[in-house]
């Protein structure tokens, strides 16, 4: 009797790990049947002869298919509403008459539907309608290589509206990344511009104390730095502050705690390709002109201006030297009053910070990485979908409603009520689920934008709405309509001014030219060359190796791989210009 | 005379034919149990063995848009990449440096430990030591290198305290061989803790009359240690020995990611830091699957030889 039980147990352990690890398995395949089904739908549902949109709307509804990876901003969805049902879907189908129906969803943890992307790619699985990506340019390459896309130009100037049109041609540029052989090959979705291009800042309270005025050149900044380590800025009579927040463990070219300016100032910038005089293009790190820079650099670390501990920092480490009122001078984006900069009001109350412009070289370069297309991923679309124009419609949809709502109009307030906005009794409107939660009804108190639900991430984006904004916030105009109230509102007035520093510098900007994919050589010699790059860098900057073994590194780099890459990187750009 | 050939040989068929019977006689005993332990073999077999097929990478040029299946065989080109690489003898020297030091010190110091936590009579203050230096073993590197990185900088706390002392700031962190001395000290904190003890756990089984008896021949505490404590943690410690070098090749990937930089690549990049880089980031998966596939067969050559030595120099078998 015992053995039977201990049988029964056994067996039924063992079924349910068969089940369990036999469901794995299917998993996979299963897509593929619903994506089949899904084109054929809609194959079956496209109406014939014309393309049916007529007055902004699809006189018969159409589908459009589509795979979708939950990020953790649109995955807040009111009670009894999921990705394929909530207010923005039906709104939609409401006035375009465009169905998204997903093959599949996945929640976009560790990068879940990337890895879904890849999988269907290499099982070789037919595509939907339309795939959007948001990431690595490996996976982007390899959704435009497996051939199941159409070039998108003649698209965008057929269908696509005078917003959108503007945007994309901001900068030409953008279109470098998914050209091939001069065909485009998918839509960029706009991103605000100019949202990471740097500016200097500096502590206004250390300033005044040294009694100097911010610094316009490389000279210049070395006087202020020496008094912010020598003047005791910060008061307390001790020798403890240092001139400039830095850290260049992950390279000499970062997005915040940058020390590429310094670069900049001599006129080369590191960690990137830029475009010579002669039209080609060059890698920023083997520039003689980068020698002078670490010179200087090294005088620099000499003299106590940046931190001894500078290698073993990346950027939010070596922003910390900056947040616990160690440094006066940090290089990062427009943004840094909201992050990280708290944390200095926290740590010194009464710290006051100001942006100012990049400074000059002395003889007058000048220079900061950034200027980068506002493209924020890509929209593919199918060769064989039915109708390979209706996201541009929906595209365009947006851009017209609620990218830059007019006050009055639908969207002014929000997407819809109850969702991201709710008006209060006497008209005012509130987004603080927190506070009025009968006002959010089916939401955790918490807001749920339906924009986030969109298949181009968050509707629409105009590049140069953040920087007009803010530019036009800074001269002292008063806000008008609802996105300039809102930056109003949510930003300090330290943010706007520095974003129109950033706007008045825009020329300065040193972009990386390269935007392919890895190239052959790359694959196998960018670690052995990158090594070598920042182990000697760092080297040099801390008088471990003398300065001329630069020299040397140049040498090594071009021989090892680096005269190769600089072929392949020419080649492309040839084709892709 | 042929009988008398025969006979044993009858004999032996028989006695084999009996162990069969009795073999089949105790399985039909012991099946359930076999099938009870099946569910067990199928989930290795899925998650440990089937996995390796992917091994195969390892001589393929691999694209994830070609899948295993459609990739091209190129033979051992991954290992000759391998060893050709400019800074394949560099790293693969700092590994076995910065390893065999964890190894041997991680070994010696909670031998010494357990030794002297043994030595104390009271045992809630042996209890407590015990699971103090058990603690950081459960800390992340991610942690404990961002508390390391403040700890050990030029204005960290230790560089404050030995300047208040009149030492100069110590590059812990940007030099190499402090770098490596940093590294293997670090190491041996965090996880010294575990290997004291299992050794604690092999002097709970030695035999107190043996102690008694040393007592009565006059043996001091001393000598009792040296002929009594240690002898006997000798095998255990052959074992925990032998167990670490089949991690020869493995550095500490979590503790030296993020512990390094740029300074230090010559003396502390280490073999898994560097198919991280490459193979990882550069998304060169099938050079990633060589050199770990070498990393394997390295320490299971090291562990099978460790393993003959172990039984035949201290008579100790693990398996």
């Amino acid at each position: 009797m015992k053995k039977w039980l201990s049988l029964l147990l056994t067996l039924s352990f063992a079924v349910a790990i068969a089940a369990c690890s036999g469901g794995n398995g299917n998993n996979e395949p299963a897509p593929s049947s619903s994506a089949n089904s899904g084109s054929n739908n809609s194959a079956s549902e496209a109406p014939s002869g014309d393309n049916g949109f007529v007055d902004g709307k699809y006189t018969t509804p159409i589908t459009l298919t589509t795979v979708w990876g939950l990020n953790e901003n649109a995955a807040i969805f009111k009670e009894g509403e999921s990705i394929e049902d909530n207010v923005l879907s039906r709104t939609i189908k409401e006035r375009l008459g465009i169905e998204v129906k997903y093959n599949w969803v996945v929640t976009n943890t560790n990068d879940a539907y990337k890895t879904k992307l890849r999988l269907m790619l290499s099982s070789g699985e037919k595509m939907p309608d339309v795939v959007v990506y948001r990431g690595d340019l490996e996976t982007v390459n390899m959704l435009i290589d497996s051939g199941q896309f159409m070039p998108v130009g003649d698209l965008v100037d057929q269908y696509a509206n005078e917003t959108y049109k503007k945007g994309l041609e901001l900068d030409p540029a953008i279109w470098l990344p998914i050209t091939r052989d001069g065909q485009k090959m998918a839509l960029p979705i706009l991103d605000y511009a100019y949202n990471g291009d740097h500016v200097m800042w500096v502590r206004q309270d250390w300033l005044d104390n040294v009694g100097l005025e911010a610094p316009k050149t490389i000279a210049e900044m070395e006087a202020v730095m020496d008094a912010f380590v020598n003047g005791d800025p910060d008061k307390d009579g001790q020798k403890n502050t240092i001139g400039l927040a830095t850290g260049f463990k992950n390279g000499f070219n970062n997005w915040m705690t940058d020390i590429g300016f310094l670069f900049g100032a001599h006129g080369t910038m590191p960690g990137q390709w830029n475009l010579t005089a002669d039209g080609k293009l060059e890698h920023g790190s083997i520039n003689p002109a980068a020698k002078d820079a670490l010179a200087k650099l090294k005088e620099w670390m000499d003299k106590g201006y940046i931190s001894q501990d500078a290698a073993l920092f990346d950027e939010t480490t070596g922003s910390e030297l900056f947040t616990k009122g160690e440094a006066g001078i940090i290089f990062g984006p427009n943004w840094l009053p909201a992050w990280p900069f708290p944390d200095l009001q926290a740590n010194v109350p009464g710290a006051t910070f100001k942006a100012y412009p990049v400074p000059a070289g002395n003889d007058g370069k000048i220079g900061s990485a950034g200027g980068n297309p506002p493209s924020n991923g890509y929209i593919f679309i199918n060769k064989d979908s039915k109708h390979p124009e209706a996201i541009l419609h929906y595209y365009n949809w947006f851009f017209d409603n609620t990218a830059n709502p007019q006050p009055g109009s639908e969207f002014a307030n929000g997407f819809a009520e109850g969702y991201d906005y709710a008006l209060l009794p006497d008209g005012t409107l509130t987004a603080d689920a927190k506070k009025y939660p009968e006002l959010f009804p089916g939401l955790k108190e918490q807001t749920a934008p339906p924009l986030f639900y969109s298949l181009t991430y968050e509707g629409a984006r105009i590049p140069t709405l953040y920087a007009d904004t803010h530019v036009k916030l800074a001269s002292g105009a008063a806000p008008e309509t609802p996105y300039e109230k809102q930056e109003f509102n949510t930003r300090t007035k330290e943010n706007i001014d520095a974003m129109k520093v950033v706007v008045d510098q825009k020329d300065i900007r040193m972009k990386n030219y390269y935007m392919g994919p890895l190239t052959e050589t790359m694959q196998s010699k960018n670690e052995l060359l990158n090594k070598l790059l920042n182990e000697t860098y760092s080297k040099i900057v801390y008088g471990q190796q003398p300065l001329d073994s630069f020299d040397t590194m140049v040498d090594n780099w071009l021989k090892s791989g680096g005269e190769q890459i600089t072929k392949e990187v020419n080649e492309w750009y040839e084709k892709a210009k | 005379m042929e009988s008398a050939i025969n006979e044993p040989l009858q004999q032996q068929s028989q006695i084999s034919r009996n162990k069969k019977e009795r073999n089949r006689e105790k399985f039909s005993r012991t099946w359930p149990l076999h099938l009870m332990l099946l569910p067990a073999a199928i989930v290795t077999l899925i998650f440990a063995y089937v996995p390796m097929g992917g091994l195969v990478m390892a001589f393929q040029d691999f694209k994830p848009y070609d899948g295993i299946f459609g990739s091209k065989f190129i033979g051992l080109e991954h290992f000759r990449f391998m060893f050709e690489y400019p800074d394949s003898k560099e790293v693969i020297v700092n590994t076995l440096v910065i390893s065999g030091l964890k190894i041997v010190f991680g070994l010696i110091v909670p031998f010494v430990f357990a030794i002297l936590l043994n030595e104390i009579r009271k045992m809630f203050f042996k209890r407590v030591v015990q699971t103090l230096v058990y603690l950081p073993h459960f800390i992340s590197w991610v942690i404990l290198g961002a508390i390391l990185t403040d700890m050990l900088g030029s204005k960290g706390i230790v560089n404050t305290t030995l300047n208040s002392l009149g030492v100069e700031t110590i590059p812990w962190l940007a030099d190499g061989d402090w770098f490596r001395f940093t590294v293997v000290v670090s190491d041996i904190w965090q996880n010294f803790g575990f290997n004291t003890i299992v050794f604690l756990a092999a002097l709970a089984g030695v035999n107190p009359a043996l102690y008694e008896a040393a007592e009565v021949d006059g043996a001091n505490r001393w000598k009792q240690t040296i002929h009594i404590t240690v002898p006997a943690m000798i095998p255990i410690a052959v074992v925990v020995g032998t167990l670490s070098l089949g991690n020869i090749l493995n550095g500490g990937f979590d503790q030296i990611f993020n512990l390094y930089n740029s300074l230090v690549y010559d003396k502390g990049d280490i073999i898994d830091t560097f198919v991280y880089r490459t193979a990882i980031l550069n998304g060169q998966y099938s050079f990633g699957t060589a050199v770990g596939m070498f990393k394997s067969v390295i320490g299971l050559i090291l562990i099978v030889i460790a393993y003959r030595l172990a039984y035949k120099f201290a008579g100790y078998r693990i398996f």
